[in-house]
């Protein structure tokens, strides 16, 4: 008697999964049926993922039917991707090594620190020296390194940001050294922390600080090495603490990604790199 | 040991256990409070509706919620069925002492402890390579599932443990095979173990960062199907407060939304067992 009821409750509940299986397979294989001509995936960089997925939105505008997925992972792994196939561009904010010479790399933008101080410091110069051990709190007055009789104001970089690791790095220093008296996030609030404050010292982007300083932000930028911190120094790669944003190809690029890295080189990307604090190449 | 003496024991007993108790509380509202003073001022519909512009610092996040809704409902869609069956298998198809029941609760207990990180590699290997699924909201949502099993099966197979013996032995007195009794008897009888398990997985699915990073991946379109890649809350947040400068004021706005949603779970999950437990009580 209770046998219908019975095979009722059994069999529904497998036969409704069963049924949502078969359902999810058919999407997914019809989702990837429509794969779409015209699809670039670019990964790397964690620095240069920001920059580079405003660039694809103004790309995919100009292209309609063209899409540019950006991945991040870090520039080591944008080469390796680069490598094996699983993108067609990878991001690397530094040169390619000389190992890596058979892959095909191209500067899309440059990123430079410089050391800003007070336009009314005295100092017009420091040694690296000088700077980390301003930073390491072994200098605490600006008389030893003959300058006013005043404390030295440190500021930071906040932690995670790429700036602190590219000065860190060139420096030699690890966070925990530093000695500092302001910790900072970005590039505007560092600029700001030094023009109100004589005695600061701190550093920031380079392209910021440029464009601060021209429209009279009373800060001054410091050469390192007696190499002076301007956008043509570091185009030129001269400027010591500095850095190109590469996109990288493992054979020399045709279609759709040599379009794309075109455009990422041209003067229509500009106003981007600059909002990501950036140095833009020469027009 | 003078009365007096215990007294002062006794105090301060009482004063440090007050002490623990109110210094985890102010941790919560100090983080919670942190949030909302940074984040609430900048939400607003246009914020939940709108796409991100400028990498973020402007604009809202649609998209993002879009992509975080479809990662954790693949998610759960896979994690559902193999869950509940795991867990009946475990509750009812083997017993402790045997081989099977003891590897799978071992390798249960190993999935638990994984890194989300490792998830994320793993998935990245399996899904977006080994299979061919690339960055995906697809492969997201495969890899959460993986990590959102244990915690599933841990919870619906105490669900089914708390259910008397007595039922089964009444059920099998009355000549009802081993499926109708699972399906028909049990089942209903553990749902409130299953929407906790359920719910308890769906918070820690909304939460995942680096699990998702490599698989469902960093781009904040809007998905116009599950095999594109599409950006999760977790990793707007995290892309937000360190690559993008001047990320900030949206990375605490999508905190918030986020920390508002695991609320909103929690809630639910707290209600939703209550509620069941309640009505159990009563004579059926």
């Amino acid at each position: 008697m209770s046998e219908p009821t019975k095979m009722a409750t059994v069999q529904r509940p497998v036969a409704v999964f069963l049924r949502c299986l078969l359902c999810v397979g058919a999407l997914l294989g019809q989702f990837s049926a429509e794969a779409k001509e015209g699809k670039l995936v670019i990964t790397g960089s964690s620095t240069m993922a920001p920059l580079v997925l405003e660039m694809g939105k103004r790309f995919e505008s100009l292209h309609p039917g063209t899409r540019i997925d950006v991945q991040t992972g870090g520039s080591s792994r944008g080469i390796a991707d680069a490598v094996n196939g699983l993108a067609d561009i990878g991001m690397a904010s530094r040169a390619l090594q000389s190992q890596e010479g058979n892959l095909h790399g191209f500067v899309i933008a440059y990123d430079g620190i410089t050391i800003i101080l007070h336009d009314s410091n005295p100092i017009q110069e420091l040694t690296d020296d000088q700077i980390k051990g301003i930073y390491s709190g072994i200098i605490t007055n600006w008389k030893t390194v003959g300058g006013l009789d005043a404390p030295i104001t440190v500021v930071n970089k906040a932690e995670g940001r790429s700036t602190l690791a590219l000065f860190l790095h060139y420096f030699t220093l690890s966070n925990r050294d530093i000695k500092a008296h302001v910790v900072i996030g970005d590039n505007e609030q560092g600029i700001k922390t030094v023009a109100g404050n004589p005695h600061a010292i701190g550093y920031v982007s380079i392209g910021t600080a440029r464009y601060d300083a021209t429209y009279g932000v009373p800060i001054r930028l410091l050469p390192l090495r007696n190499i002076p911190a301007t956008l043509e120094t570091v185009r030129e790669g001269t400027f010591p603490l500095s850095r190109p944003l590469t996109l990288v190809t493992k054979t020399e690029p045709t279609g759709l990604a040599n379009t794309f890295i075109e455009f990422a080189r041209s003067p229509a990307t500009h106003d981007l790199i600059l909002q990501h604090y950036f140095v833009p190449l020469a027009d | 040991m003078t009365p007096q003496d215990s007294n002062l024991q006794e105090r301060c007993g009482t004063l440090i256990a007050w002490g623990a108790a109110g210094s985890v509380t102010m941790a919560f509202l100090w983080l919670l409070g942190d949030l909302l003073w940074h984040g609430l001022s900048h939400i607003s519909w246009t914020f939940l509706v709108s796409a991100p512009r400028n990498a973020g610092r402007e604009g809202g996040i649609g998209p993002i919620l879009v992509s975080t809704g479809l990662i954790v409902g693949i998610c759960m869609a896979v994690a559902f069925p193999i869950g509940l069956g795991t867990a009946i298998f475990l509750a009812e198809y083997t017993r402790d002492d045997r081989p099977m029941g003891r590897l799978l609760r071992g390798s249960l207990d190993v999935l638990a402890g994984v890194p989300s990180i490792v998830f994320g590699l793993f998935g990245n290997a399996l899904f977006c390579q080994a299979l061919g699924l690339g960055f995906s909201i697809a492969s997201g949502g495969l890899t959460l599932a993986c990590m959102v099993l244990p915690i599933l099966i841990r919870t619906t197979e105490e669900g089914f443990r708390a259910i008397p013996l007595d039922q089964r032995l009444s059920a099998a007195a009355l000549g009802l095979s081993r499926q109708t009794t699972v399906w028909a008897i049990l089942l209903p009888a553990a749902i409130p173990g299953l929407l906790v398990g359920s719910i308890l997985g769906l918070g820690r699915a909304f939460a995942e960062t680096a699990a998702l990073i490599f698989t469902s991946g960093y781009v904040d379109r809007m998905p116009e199907s599950l095999m594109d890649s599409g950006r999760a809350l977790s990793v707007h947040i995290y892309d937000l407060a360190m690559n993008v400068a001047g990320g900030n004021p949206n990375a605490y706005a999508t905190a918030v939304v986020l920390v508002g949603l695991l609320v909103l779970i929690n809630l639910l999950a707290s209600w939703i067992a209550e509620r069941w437990t309640t009505a159990n009580h009563l004579p059926a």
